[in-house]
């Protein structure tokens, strides 16, 4: 082995690259982004990489940075809300529900059955919505590219439902503090179940298309790999989390709004088709998510109150002072833990200090870790499976 | 050696799969989805075959409550100003001239019988900046500020996306701007000189 | 009408045997000393090439593609986008011709010529009908295998010569692709040659063609021929970088690979070498195992479909749509699959395809030894 000039690259059981080699060589420096197709957005990498080995990885953030936080100190509660939707753009009723329950937190109110059920729903079809992006665009990382199609054609229809409930496609503004904007029309329960009937099959066609592809398997399977520990140490939550193994689920570890009434699972790896902590559990949560979310959606459908009688805003306040105090509420994210910690003066109609703590940006702060010596196809791979969102993760 | 044959296998089964869903979709391309909004019953019933639109010309209509372009009935506006207020980025531009009391039948009635005490010179919406969030509708108290579903109005220039919806010309606002002025100085006039009267007595007495 | 009249109006000055002579009045054409004929002959590829880069094969990408992903694909220029490519090439016409400041100049420059000429090349070896071959070499075979290492230079010419760290990473892993996979498709090719005991192109057609139509084909004379076909087919994708082996171009890791700083007309040009060779291998492979221009069409009794179906013109149809046929197989895997990793690209050359197409090499000289 040791003679004069030979560089030897060989894989440890955890898939990291060793290079052995008795050469002088240097390490190159390679910037990732913020243009570059792979990094979802203007997310900057700089690597150095030895040849495709990349030996670190730092993440560089702030190009979308919008001073979401400053904003909030200057407009009052119910102006918040549309703000929230743009930071993690592609789910924005859990972002405004998980501010909603916070303000209502703070002021103590009561919301009506209906209202619950109405946001159960809405938030539920952005989770596929979202789940349908995430795996979409992992198949475009890794090089396939009409699982991505797929996915968009179906949340296209999630978007249309969406938008015939609150008027807009992305930009709710639907969850407002106290209730929702507006009642879902008459026929929306029918079109959502026409919806979850359509979508199942498509979900079928989905993993058979993308997720049990072999290449896609060898691609995924044992890339990345995040301990539970490691990864409970670095705060991850969401589909990061269950991923790694751990059942953590916000919906039923920390229940809010009428999640202890509906019947669903939280999928958890077991290790069989996947390594525990790898791409490919992260991929196959989501995956799985998306059918426990159909679940969800159909129990609203046959559980929700009747309109009769129904004022979608009869709990909303005319005017939001709370009073002097502070309050940090969580809901359970397509990405993750999103949180608001949220103080009142107890004068103004405007918070003090509004801080959200947003799940990619807390999950992409492992990046450093997992990129510790994987090859760049890998990183890409690793990346892809974090699901970041820039807008969540500089807000 | 056998995981290695298995996996040889798994990986034709699997992309053999695979281009058997891209074959059926490829020889399904002979459909086209239709262009029914999602209000239509029939929505769920027509999604097969090719899904693109050829958007000028075919579009998935928006429904009826969809929340795009701002529009604002002026006939209706009473001048309140609350939509200024509550927007959250201050797209809204409002100016407003008191209407005179000999005026008030001039100015009319909103649709709703509320007499309207403001003449609204300006009310100018920059829908360039606006985010459809909908808080200026929602405390409109004569409902006349909507979101119409207009959804595609862009422009080649910035300044045609400020929409002018004041219903008094200039020559207009002016006149009755200087005639609430002249009215205010007559007052203030007529307020000195009753002061001055009053002081006179005062210092008469 | 009677099937034996039809068979008398087979446009005769077409499709007679004559284009040889056709062929060799061209050849003997001069403009005093200039040998404009040969010049017109040595076009002609060239001109099919790029006639077919541009109508079909970036057209057939597009449309192909989006009838995949439930999309309409190119809808405007034209009925049914027919013109779009027509309208991409003006505008890469028109467009500014950049080389980078920080480039080497002579090599961004030479690149992509090196990698045009590289998938042209190869043309002059392929049989288009009975009357219409380039050059006919008795090593074409050998000759097409060995051209396609030319596209190597120019790829590294270009990757290298950008300055760029993308394309250097590109053409690193494009050159190491490449150059592997030219032994399975090497040895997966020999398994034809062997069967027909020459590497004359021509020849091997020749021997392909019969009565029975497809049954004359190598990928049905021998039970074992299946194999190289497949190790063939796949080394193929590998060595013109079509997915899922398009590692060196991997938009999703290096941005565009080896091309990312190329625009305006070189980059049409790389373009073009890309569809030039991807038609180039599948009519190697259509020759090789599939009969070239021969009919598939066998001769039922009095039904002499294959008679009627043979002839000059018939041979360039035959070919030139079994190289569509594959071309629609490489489209078709590429808006499938994921892509590979590069360990990944090297364990399935050198422990799979290569060990495989030894197994085949073996079976088939066996085959041919001791089965008649």
């Amino acid at each position: 082995m040791a003679e004069q000039g030979s560089i030897r690259v060989s894989r440890k059981d955890d898939n990291v690259v060793v290079i052995e080699k008795d050469l002088a060589t240097e390490e190159m420096l390679l910037s990732m982004g913020p243009q570059h197709p792979s990094t979802h957005g203007v997310l900057k990498l700089e690597c150095m990489t030895d040849g495709e080995v990349v030996t670190s990885a730092e993440p560089y953030l702030g190009y979308l940075h919008r001073c979401f936080e400053k904003h909030c100190e200057v407009v009052d509660y119910p102006g918040i809300v549309p703000y929230t939707d743009r930071m993690d753009y592609l789910t924005g009723m859990n972002n405004e529900w998980a501010y909603c329950i916070a303000v209502e937190k703070l002021l103590d109110i009561e919301i009506p059955r209906r209202v619950e059920f109405i946001r159960v729903m809405v938030s539920e079809l952005n989770r596929i919505a979202s789940h349908l992006v995430a795996i979409g665009t992992y198949g475009i990382d890794l090089g396939a590219f009409t699982p991505f199609l797929f996915c968009f054609r179906d949340r296209e229809h999630i978007l249309n439902l969406l938008e015939w409930a609150s008027g807009a496609r992305m930009l709710y503004n639907y969850v407002w503090i106290g209730g929702v904007a507006f009642d879902i029309p008459a026929d929306f329960n029918k079109r959502v179940k026409e919806f979850v009937d359509y979508f199942r099959p498509k979900v079928v066609e989905l993993y058979k298309l993308l997720t049990e592809n072999e290449i896609f398997v060898k691609r995924t399977k044992g890339i990345g790999i995040m301990p539970a520990d490691v990864a409970i140490n670095y705060a991850w939550s969401g589909p990061m989390l269950r991923g790694s193994g751990v059942k953590w689920d916000l919906r039923r570890n920390d229940p809010y709004s009428v999640y202890p009434e509906l019947d669903f699972n939280v999928p958890v790896p077991d290790g069989k088709f996947s390594d525990v902590g790898d791409c490919l559990s992260r991929h196959l949560v989501r995956a799985l998510e998306m059918e426990e979310s159909l679940n969800i959606i159909e129990q609203c459908i046959s559980k929700m109150p009747g309109s009769e009688g129904f004022n979608p805003r009869s709990a909303v306040p005319k005017r939001v002072r709370p009073k002097a105090g502070e309050v940090y509420a969580r809901a359970e994210n397509p990405r993750g833990e999103l949180g608001f910690y949220i103080q009142s003066d107890g004068k103004s109609t405007k918070p003090l200090r509004c801080k959200a703590r947003s799940s990619c940006f807390v999950n992409l702060s492992a990046m450093k870790d997992l990129s510790k010596g994987q090859l760049i196809p890998d990183l890409v791979a690793i990346i892809g499976s974090i699901d970041i969102v820039l807008g969540e993760v500089d807000r | 050696m056998s995981e290695y044959f298995s996996n040889i296998k798994a990986g034709a089964v699997t992309i053999a799969t695979g281009m058997g869903i891209t074959l059926k979709h490829f020889f399904n391309a002979i459909h086209r989805k239709g262009d029914a909004g999602i209000d239509d019953a029939d929505y769920f019933r027509q999604v097969d075959g090719l899904c693109t639109l050829q958007y000028p010309r075919e579009a998935v209509p928006t429904p009826v409550n969809a929340r795009y372009r701002l529009y604002n009935d002026i006939e209706d506006c009473i001048g309140c100003g609350q939509c200024e207020r509550a927007c959250p980025i201050g797209c809204i531009a409002i100016e407003t001239i008191k209407v005179l009391p000999e005026d008030l039948a001039v100015c009319g009635k909103t649709s709703g019988g509320q007499q309207k005490k403001f003449w609204v010179p300006v009310f100018d919406i920059d829908v360039a900046k606006c985010m459809t969030c909908g808080i200026c509708v929602s405390v409109c108290p004569t409902e006349c500020l909507v979101h119409t579903p207009v959804s595609d109005f862009s422009e080649f220039d910035r300044q045609n996306m400020i929409y002018h919806f004041g219903n008094l010309s200039r020559l207009e606002a002016e006149a009755k701007r200087r005639k609430v002025a002249e009215q205010q100085a007559q007052a203030a006039r007529e307020k000195q000189a009753a002061a001055a009267k009053a002081a006179e007595e005062k210092n008469g007495q | 009408m009677s099937i034996a009249a039809i068979s008398q109006i087979r446009l005769p000055f077409l499709m007679g045997n004559n284009l040889n002579a056709w062929s060799d009045a061209l050849a003997g054409l001069t403009l005093s000393w200039f040998p404009l004929g040969l010049v017109i002959i040595a076009a002609i590829p060239l001109v099919f090439i790029a006639l077919y880069a541009l109508t079909y094969g970036v057209y057939g990408e597009r449309k192909i593609s989006a009838f995949m992903q439930d999309r309409l694909g190119p809808m405007e220029v034209g009925k049914w986008g027919i013109l779009q490519t027509l309208a991409d090439i003006l505008k890469l016409l028109q467009k500014e011709d950049i080389v980078p400041t920080s480039a080497d100049k002579f090599l961004f420059v030479v690149g992509p010529g090196i990698l045009f000429v590289g998938s042209f090349l190869a043309f002059a070896v392929l049989p288009f009908s009975p009357a219409f071959i380039g050059a006919n070499l008795n090593v074409g075979l050998f000759y097409a295998i060995g051209i396609v290492a030319l596209e190597v230079v120019g790829i590294l010419a270009a990757g290298w010569g950008s300055n760029n760290k993308w394309s250097l990473y590109g053409a690193v892993r494009s050159v190491a692709q490449i150059v592997s996979y030219e032994i399975p498709a090497a040895i997966a090719l020999l398994c034809g040659a062997m069967m027909a005991g020459t590497l004359d192109m021509q020849q091997i057609n020749v021997l392909q063609s019969g009565p029975y139509g497809f049954a004359h084909f190598y990928l049905f004379q021998s039970p074992i021929a299946w194999l190289p076909f497949l190790i063939y087919f796949i080394a193929s994708l590998a060595e013109t970088n079509r997915a899922p082996f398009d590692i060196p171009e991997a938009e999703s890791e290096l941005v565009a690979g080896y091309f990312t700083e190329y625009s305006g007309m070189k980059f049409a040009v790389i373009f073009l070498a890309e569809y030039g060779s991807m038609f180039m291998v599948s009519a190697i492979i259509s020759i090789v195992f599939l009969g070239g221009w021969n009919s598939p069409l066998p001769n039922l009794g009095s039904v002499a479909l294959y008679d009627w179906t043979s002839g000059p013109v018939w041979g360039a149809f035959w070919i030139i749509s079994k190289g569509f046929f594959f071309i629609f197989v490489q489209m078709w895997l590429r808006w499938t699959l994921p892509r590979l990793r590069v360990d990944q690209l090297m364990y399935l050359c050198w422990k799979v395809l290569t060990p495989f197409a030894f197994i085949s090499f073996v079976l088939t000289a066996i085959w041919e030894i001791y089965v008649p």
